[in-house]
C-alpha cells in the first residue's frame, strides 16, 4: 500500500539503471538529505550536532570504507583503525606543511596516502584468504600505530606527541579545531559523507563493483570470466583505505580536535567491523544504520535509566552497558545475520501489502 | 529462433580451420597421471564432445584449455598461436569462456548482474567515470545492458532478471551460467556437463540453446556430457578419454561402433 514499485514503469535502460530506480526511494533519499542539511542544523542542540551526529557521520564513512573491502570484495580486514590513523596523521602533516592548502584537498591527499598504505597491506590478500588475511591486516593495525607513536616526524616533533588539529576554513567557515562552530563542522562532515556515499554506491553498481562481488562470491569463476584477482583486490583495498583515511582525518580535524593514536586503536577496528556486520555486509545504507546503532546504543543505555527515574551508579551502568551490548550483538547475529539493511528491505516488502494480508 | 534444416548443425562445418590444437598433452598431479599424451583438435564452428567414464580426465582437459592447469608436456595452439603458461583471465580475453560442472555463479548477485559481470572485458571506463557514473561509464553500462538483454531474451529468462541467483532452481542456474559465458561473446565455449541433473524437458531446452548458439553466433563449442543420446545428436565430432588416455576420436557414428569405446563404457561384451 505505502511502498510500491508497481506503476513505476521504465521505458529505457537508462531509467532502469538510475541510482535509485524507484520513484518512492528517490524522494525518500532526497527528503532525508534535505532534512539533515536544513532542518537538523536549525533544530538540533550543539551537543547533538557536535557529539552525536558528527561522529556518527564520520564513522559511517569508515564503515562504508570497510564495507567496500569486506562486504563487496569479501576481504576481511582488521586494519581499519590503522588506515584511519594514516589518514589523520598524513592530513596533519600535509596541512601543517602547506597551511594555505584547502582542507578538502588535504583530505583527498590524506585519503590517497591511506590508499597507498592500503595497497601495500593488501598484497598478502592475493595469496591468503579469510581469517588468515584478517591476521595480516592486524599487522597493519599494530605496525601503523607503532610507527605514528614512535616516529616524532609524523607529529612535527611535538613534545606531548598529541598535537592539536590546525584551524582550517572552507569558504570562510572554520571547520576544524576547537573554536569552530558545531553547525559548520557538522555541515562540512555531512556534505563529504553524502558525496562519498553516492560515489560508493556508483562504484558498487558499475563494472568495478561487479568485479568485487564476483571475487567475493566465487573467485575461481571470476578469474575464468576474465577478472584479474590482483587488480580487483588491490583496488578494493585502495578505495576502502581511501575512505578510512578520510574518516580518520575528519575524526581528528572535525571531531576530537587532536591527532592521537588512542582514537585509532584496535578497538576502533573492531567497532567498525561490528558496524558493518550489524548494518549489513554489502550495503551502503547498512553502513549508516550500523554506525548509528553501534554509536548510539551505548548512549541510549546510559541515559535510559534516567527516563524512568532510576538512580544507578555510574560504574554499574558501564558494566550493564557492556553486558547488554554483548547480548544484543549475539542476539542480532542469530536473528538477522544479514544486518539492519536486510531488516529495512523486509520492512519495505511488508509495506507493499500492509495493511492487507495478501 | 531460426528453424534448422538438419538436427546436427555442426556436422557440415567439420572441415573448417582448426581453432584449437592440442598436441601431446600430459598433466600429472604428484604421482597421479591425469592426462597422458593426448592430442586432438577443435575446428571452428563445430560442436566437439569430450566423453569418457568418471575420472577419465575430461574436466582436467577443459582446465588445461582455459589455462587453469598447466600441462607438464605438450603444446596448445589457439588460433594459430602457441600459448604458454596462460592464466585463466588471459584465456577469457582471447575469447575462451566456460561453464562449470558444479554451478559457479555469483550467489549474492542478481541474474542480470551475473550476466553483466560476464562482460567485464567489453567495458573500459575509468575509475572516475565509474565513481561519478558519468560519460563513458554511463554509455557503456547502457550499451552492455542492451547486449545482456538480448542474451536474457535468447535464454528465455526475462522473468528472473532481478532475482538473486542463489534463490533460483538448479535448471535455471545452469541457464544463467550459460548466459554469463555467452555475455563474453566467446569464440570457443567450453561446457562442462551442461545437462547434469536435468530432467528431459530441461535437457531439450539446453540442447536447443546449444544448437542455436552454435548456429546464430557461430560459436565453437567443446562439450563434456554423459548423456549419450544428447552427445550423439548434437556433436559433430567426439573424442573419448579413459584413464587419462585418448581412446577414440571421430564422428558420432564411428564412436558408436568403436569396440574400445563400447568396452570402456559397457564392459567387455560376453
Amino acid at each position: 500500500m505505502f511502498y510500491r514499485e508497481a506503476g513505476d514503469f521504465k521505458t529505457t535502460y537508462k531509467a532502469d539503471q538510475a541510482i535509485f530506480p524507484i520513484a518512492l526511494d528517490r524522494w525518500f533519499v532526497v527528503t532525508v538529505v534535505l532534512v539533515f542539511l536544513v532542518v537538523v542544523p536549525l533544530l538540533a542542540s550543539n551537543y547533538m550536532l557536535e557529539s552525536i551526529l558528527t561522529p556518527v557521520l564520520i564513522l559511517s564513512i569508515a564503515a562504508i570504507g570497510l564495507n567496500i573491502l569486506t562486504g563487496y570484495a569479501g576481504q576481511l580486514s582488521l586494519g581499519t583503525g590503522g588506515f584511519m590513523a594514516t589518514g589523520a596523521y598524513m592530513a596533519y602533516k600535509i596541512s601543517t606543511a602547506f597551511p594555505g592548502l584547502n582542507i578538502v584537498f588535504v583530505l583527498i591527499a590524506a585519503g590517497l596516502c591511506a590508499a597507498l598504505v592500503g595497497i601495500a597491506f593488501g598484497v598478502p590478500s592475493l595469496r591468503i584468504k579469510g581469517f588468515y588475511l584478517a591476521v595480516t591486516t592486524l599487522a597493519a593495525q599494530f605496525f601503523l600505530l607503532w610507527l605514528f607513536t614512535r616516529v616524532p616526524w609524523f607529529v612535527n616533533n611535538s613534545i606531548s606527541g598529541v598535537p592539536t588539529a590546525p584551524p582550517r576554513k572552507v569558504f570562510g567557515f572554520l571547520v576544524s579545531s576547537a573554536d569552530s562552530d558545531p553547525i559548520d563542522r557538522y555541515l562540512f562532515v555531512f556534505i563529504i559523507t553524502v558525496v562519498l556515499a553516492l560515489v560508493a554506491k556508483n562504484l558498487a553498481r558499475s563494472r568495478i563493483g561487479r568485479m568485487w562481488m564476483a571475487i567475493r562470491d566465487m573467485d575461481i569463476a571470476a578469474e575464468i570470466i576474465g577478472i584479474r584477482p590482483l587488480t580487483s583486490k588491490l583496488t578494493a583495498f585502495a578505495i576502502s583505505s581511501f575512505y578510512c583515511g578520510i574518516a580518520g582525518a575528519l575524526w581528528s580535524f572535525a571531531y576530537i580536535n587532536t591527532v592521537e593514536p588512542t582514537a585509532f586503536d584496535i578497538n576502533r577496528s573492531f567497532e567498525i567491523l561490528f558496524m558493518v556486520i550489524i548494518g549489513g555486509l554489502g550495503s551502503i545504507l547498512g553502513s549508516f544504520l550500523g554506525a548509528a546503532f553501534i554509536f548510539l546504543f551505548p548512549i541510549l543505555l546510559n541515559v535510559m535509566p534516567g527516563w524512568f527515574g532510576l538512580e544507578i551508579s555510574v560504574t554499574l551502568v558501564t558494566q550493564v552497558e557492556l553486558m547488554v551490548f554483548g547480548g544484543m550483538m549475539i542476539f542480532f547475529l542469530i536473528v538477522e545475520p544479514h544486518g539492519l539493511a536486510r531488516l529495512w528491505s523486509i520492512g519495505k516488502e511488508k509495506l507493499r501489502l500492509w495493511p492487507f494480508p495478501h | 529462433m531460426t528453424t534448422r534444416t538438419t538436427p546436427c548443425a555442426g556436422s557440415e562445418a567439420a572441415e573448417t580451420e582448426v581453432i584449437l590444437d592440442l598436441d601431446d598433452i600430459s598433466l600429472s598431479f604428484g604421482g597421479v597421471q591425469a592426462l597422458e599424451s593426448i592430442s586432438f583438435d577443435i575446428r571452428r564452428h563445430e560442436i566437439r564432445a569430450i566423453i569418457g567414464p568418471n575420472g577419465a580426465g575430461k574436466s582436467s582437459m577443459l582446465n588445461v584449455i582455459n589455462g587453469f592447469y598447466h600441462p607438464q608436456k605438450g603444446t596448445i595452439t589457439y588460433e594459430g598461436v602457441v600459448v604458454k603458461a596462460m592464466k585463466p583471465y588471459h584465456a577469457a580475453t582471447r575469447g575462451i569462456a566456460r561453464t562449470f560442472q558444479n554451478i559457479a555463479l555469483f550467489k549474492g548477485m542478481s541474474t542480470l548482474d551475473n550476466i553483466m559481470t560476464g562482460r567485464v572485458n567489453h567495458m573500459h571506463a575509468g575509475l572516475l567515470a565509474q565513481a561519478l557514473y558519468i560519460g563513458k561509464n554511463r554509455r557503456e553500462e547502457i550499451r552492455n545492458r542492451e547486449f545482456v538483454e538480448t542474451i536474457i531474451d535468447f535464454l528465455e529468462i526475462q522473468a528472473i532478471r532481478n532475482t538473486p541467483v542463489g534463490r533460483l532452481p538448479y535448471g535455471l542456474q545452469k541457464r544463467v551460467e550459460l548466459g554469463r559465458a555467452l555475455a563474453a561473446e566467446p569464440k570457443l565455449l567450453l561446457l562442462d556437463e551442461p545437462m547434469a541433473g536435468m530432467n528431459l524437458e530441461e535437457k531439450q531446452d539446453m540442447s536447443r540453446f546449444m544448437l542455436d548458439i552454435n548456429e546464430q553466433y557461430g560459436t565453437t563449442i567443446a562439450l563434456i556430457e554423459h548423456d549419450m543420446a544428447v552427445v550423439m545428436e548434437l556433436s559433430s565430432r567426439i573424442v573419448v578419454l579413459d584413464y587419462g588416455r585418448k581412446l577414440a576420436d571421430g564422428k558420432p557414428d564411428e564412436i558408436r561402433h568403436n569396440k574400445d569405446v563400447i568396452e570402456a563404457y559397457l564392459g567387455v561384451a560376453n
